[in-house]
């Protein structure tokens, strides 16, 4: 998508063509954190990257990690308030894939915002470096959903004789199924009714992958 | 094959209040108790019915409850031992009954053993009885954290009726294509466990 905006900021740039990956209107959590930028060391500067990559893929950090960054050049509202927009500009980032925002158009987008060019390198890595592989992966499985299934446990019986009946002679399939929300859903069913669900989640199968196999050629970048 | 009914004093005593009944009603009776052998809880006549019973048999509701009573448990045990209709004829001359009561009880028997049978076949002690599979198929196409996604994926909703609650649940889930690809392939294990039963 193209739109044509005025780039805000102290370079007083006009008319680019593309926005930003932050928005067409720069966060103020953003905007907030350039001036302490200039001022930060760059291991403080690495540190709290650190501590806002590992609260999405763990281990999660505790409150002591960034109050271990306050000094007496550093006061606990500086880090804060470069943690916050560190992360907003971060999880901006992450938000498109990475066939949408091309590394180049970070990087200037990154000087648009009056970035220090020296965390320009750490901000790339955690961008597009091998941690985004796993950075991907958590966001899509903290998606809003349904339960899942966790755990699957079966069998198969045949009931020899009960009560009222001398010979039955039945097959029967029990289920307990755990799932993500911690609840244990156990039950029975017939054979023919197990054969309907078998046929129900191969139809399901099927039609995912002629799904995924049009929608590639739809949904383009 | 073994007697299917001991000759207990009260069994006596039923036999000859049965062998008293008015033949012209007798199948009908017989029919209904049938109809109602294999519900569970659930009595076969109403108050009702069991007076207008008593009066048509001019019989005292001891005596009618021990009539219908042992009715009900001869059919139970045939039900039990899914007697041939020779056989449950032999086990019930025994028991003194006259021929013509004899008779349509096999009658009865013969017409209504095999729904019967089927019916109490199908009785299973797990409360929790899967009764439905729906689902659908969605393309998520973004979340508030990741934009242009392609994440294919389905819902289920697996309809459970519990027997003693009569009621039904909904048990919904969803799955990635892997999760759901690994669901089928345990599904496809415990065909093959089916399979080897037969």
């Amino acid at each position: 998508m193209m739109s044509i905006i005025q780039v805000k900021g102290g370079s007083g740039k006009v008319g680019v063509d593309r926005t930003l990956f932050v928005g067409a209107r720069i966060p103020h959590e953003i905007q907030a954190m350039v001036k302490p930028l200039t001022k930060l060391d760059k291991s403080v500067f690495t540190k709290i990257l650190r501590v806002i990559v590992a609260s999405v893929v763990g281990p999660q950090p505790d409150s002591s990690s960034l109050r271990s960054l306050v000094s007496d050049k550093l006061t606990d509202d500086t880090v804060a308030v470069i943690f916050c927009g560190l992360e907003k500009l971060l999880r901006q980032a992450w938000k498109v894939s990475t066939s949408s925002l091309k590394k180049e158009h970070f990087l200037q987008d990154l000087q648009e915002l009056q970035i220090p060019a020296e965390f320009h390198e750490d901000l790339v890595s955690c961008v597009f470096g091998s941690v985004r592989g796993k950075i991907d992966e958590q966001l899509e499985n903290a998606r809003p959903g349904l339960p899942t299934l966790d755990h699957l446990g079966w069998r198969v019986d045949v009931a020899i004789s009960t009560g009222v009946l001398n010979r039955v002679l039945v097959r029967g399939v029990t289920m307990d199924m755990t799932l993500s929300d911690g609840s244990i859903k156990d039950f029975e069913m017939s054979v023919s009714r197990f054969q309907d669900l078998r046929f129900q989640v191969a139809s399901v199968l099927s039609e995912m992958e002629k799904l995924e196999k049009r929608s590639i050629l739809k949904i383009k970048d | 094959m073994a007697a299917m009914f001991a000759a207990s004093a009260s069994l006596k005593k039923a036999v000859a209040l049965i062998n008293e009944l008015d033949i012209n009603r007798f199948p009908l009776l017989l029919s209904k108790i049938l109809q109602k052998l294999h519900v569970q809880e659930e009595r076969t006549f109403s108050e009702e019915e069991e007076e207008k019973l008593q009066s048509a048999f001019s019989m005292s509701s001891s005596d009618l409850e021990l009539v219908l009573q042992t009715l009900e448990f001869i059919l139970q045990q045939a039900a039990y031992h899914t007697a041939k209709p020779a056989v449950l004829g032999d086990q019930l001359r025994q028991l003194d009954l006259h021929e013509d009561k004899v008779n349509k009880i096999v009658e009865a028997w013969t017409a209504g053993a095999r729904d019967l049978v089927q019916k109490l076949r199908e009785r299973t002690v797990h409360p929790n009885q899967l009764e439905d599979v729906q689902w659908r198929l969605n393309l998520q196409v973004a979340q508030s954290t990741q934009t242009k996604m392609k994440l294919t994926n389905a819902f289920f909703q697996f309809g459970v009726r519990n027997e003693d609650t009569k009621k039904k649940e909904n048990i919904r889930l969803e799955f990635t294509h892997e999760e759901l690809y690994k669901f089928y392939n345990q599904l496809e294990t415990i065909q093959k466990q089916l399979d080897s039963l037969s």
